[in-house]
């Protein structure tokens, strides 16, 4: 059955408040056009959740759409910080519960699995088990081994009401591969309730099926597909195309303050009506096709 | 033959040292990349790198921003996921040595790398934990390499996001982690750990500097040994791999 729609009707079918789990890292494979339009149909209330905080989340964070942000820390790599997260955080506007890149992990295996919960050996004698403890409550625990008696910490599963994955490549029922190393994307997807996949590219089934086990997400979890080009720009996809690095710089530059983020929203978010809007505006295809990624370096 | 250098190809030189052949290496951010290459490339052809995301010995031909980087991915033997690398490597006991970089330390190697201020309070939020405090948790040891400066080696830090010794003497192991910090490497000075009270101490002080240098320099007094060493000097060789090989653009050793 297919599944392909457009992003606008992908994102309309999330409503305010939802906890959606997102397949950026740091500068890379981004839900940017995502993040883009969510912020157009002014959704609001959202729980965001990944393992290592990217610019997905910082933008979402940046125009209000975020409440909680449940994370393993972060940044945009040598480019900058978090600024539109790290704002919340001090300003106490955003909830954010830190754990480890392992600890969100381990809570994506748990929920995939149906499992009650999961002992990690990390987090122990840290202050972030301490700030988990009082942001969340009950969030982390700690149980004896019945086996042998030891302590350990036990994290609760997470359970997004949808994963909203980039992928390189999908067909009409959501099958997809990830390219490049997958971070915490395949636990994520099946830890979620759906998942959104957005693909550079929609193949037919039958190329999907010659090569099934690349196949990274079963379409039985997959709710919706998107074909859109570039829709992690300015952020990389493995393979396809380079992070824009003038872009991100301008994005840095524009999240040191409140004032030149509204403006960089006015002209890319807000003054676009849609992906192909943003992508004129960002240089076309002039300076698209000059992040394309050679195919030996992947980049 | 003299040979001129900079504080970080000392550094980065120090830290490749502290690296042997055969080993498994969790590499975090920054110097600990560029150390772990060189010593790669000279005494450790045999030891397996790893970046948290997923990715297992590369071999990068240009300089990248970040991990998050395809270039630092460039000639990986895996590309996998979190799981597979902190949890099924690291969590399981397969990582030798975790290589980290930090904002702040204590004199128990316990490590900042979240906020600045006061939690409770006003602070400046930073980055976080990622993997760090993972790997300061789950590998049989770790290198912390930073800056030599009062307000990064810090008697109290603001935030433990990694744990290192963490009140010292048996707290550590007290609550169930194994391992712990076995070197400090800053551009002064290179410490270990006195083994009962797990204190940092002075090993050996990099040329150029006098003890005073490095002691009026931290926000603590480390214990210093009767008699200590300097710091072996980079070889023609490690610096011509660094400067031509590993970081011609520097990017990590400006």
């Amino acid at each position: 059955m297919s599944k392909l729609t457009t992003l606008a009707e992908a994102v309309a079918s999330i409503p305010s408040g939802s906890h959606v789990a997102l397949s950026g890292f740091a500068i890379t494979r981004c839900a940017m056009a995502f993040a883009r339009e969510a912020i157009r149909q002014g959704l609001k209330g959202l729980t965001i959740s990944q393992c290592v905080g990217a610019m997905d989340a910082d933008l979402l964070v940046g125009a209000g759409a975020v409440d909680r942000l449940i994370y393993g820390g972060g940044s945009l790599d040598r480019f900058g910080r978090l600024a539109c997260v790290n704002r919340g955080i001090e300003s106490g506007a955003l909830r954010a519960e830190e754990y480890s890149s392992l600890s969100i992990a381990f809570r994506y295996l748990a929920g995939s699995l149906g499992l009650p919960f999961m002992p990690i050996r990390s987090l122990r004698g840290s202050d972030l088990m301490q700030w988990i403890q009082e942001r969340t409550g009950s969030d982390l625990a700690s149980v004896v081994d019945p086996f042998t008696g030891e302590t350990w910490p036990v994290l609760k599963p997470l359970l997004p009401d949808v994963a909203v994955v980039q992928v390189q490549t999908a067909d009409a029922d959501g099958n997809a591969w990830i390219a490049g190393p997958k971070w915490d994307n395949t636990e994520q997807v099946r830890a979620s309730r759906r998942a959104i996949v957005i693909a550079e590219h929609v193949v037919t089934g039958d190329v999907i099926r010659r090569y099934p086990e690349q196949t990274a997400i079963p379409g039985l979890m997959v709710s919706h597909v998107v074909e859109l080009p570039f829709a992690s720009h300015p952020t990389s996809m493995y393979q396809v195309y380079d992070y824009d690095g003038s872009h991100i710089e301008a994005y840095v530059e524009a999240t040191s303050s409140p004032e030149n983020l509204k403006a960089y929203l006015d002209r890319y978010v807000y003054g676009v009506k849609d992906h192909w809007g943003y992508l004129e505006r960002v240089g076309g295809l002039e300076r698209l096709s000059s992040l394309r990624a050679d195919p030996d370096r992947g980049y | 033959m003299p040979t001129e250098y900079t504080h970080s190809e000392l550094m980065a030189v120090s830290g490749a040292r502290e690296l042997q052949d055969g080993q498994v290496v969790a590499v975090g951010l920054g110097l600990p990349v560029v150390a772990s290459f060189l010593a790669k490339q000279t005494h450790a052809p045999n030891m397996t790198m790893l970046f948290e995301l997923g990715v297992i010995d590369p071999e990068p031909v240009d300089c990248g921003v970040g991990l998050a980087d395809p270039r630092v991915w460039y000639r990986a033997r895996v590309l996998s996921s979190f799981v597979d690398i902190l949890g099924s490597i690291l969590h399981k006991g397969r990582v030798d040595v975790g290589f980290l970089g930090g904002l702040e330390v204590d004199r128990f190697g316990n490590l900042n790398t979240t906020l600045v201020g006061d939690p409770k309070g006003k602070f400046r939020h930073m980055i976080g934990s990622g993997g760090a405090n993972d790997i300061a948790s789950c590998a049989q040891k770790t290198i912390i390499i930073m800056r030599h400066e009062a307000r990064k080696l810090r008697q109290a830090i603001s935030f433990v996001t990694s744990p290192g010794y963490l009140t010292g003497g048996e707290s550590r192991a007290a609550v169930g982690l194994r391992g712990g910090p076995s070197r400090v490497i800053t551009d002064k000075a290179i410490f270990d750990f006195e083994p009962e009270s797990k204190e940092m101490r002075l090993l050996s002080i990099h040329p150029g500097n006098t003890l005073d240098d490095v002691l009026s320099t931290m926000g603590f007094a480390p214990r210093v040994p009767a008699n200590v060493p300097f710091t072996e000097p980079p070889t023609a060789e490690q610096l011509r791999l660094i400067r031509e090989v590993i970081d011609p653009n520097r990017m990590y050793m400006g």
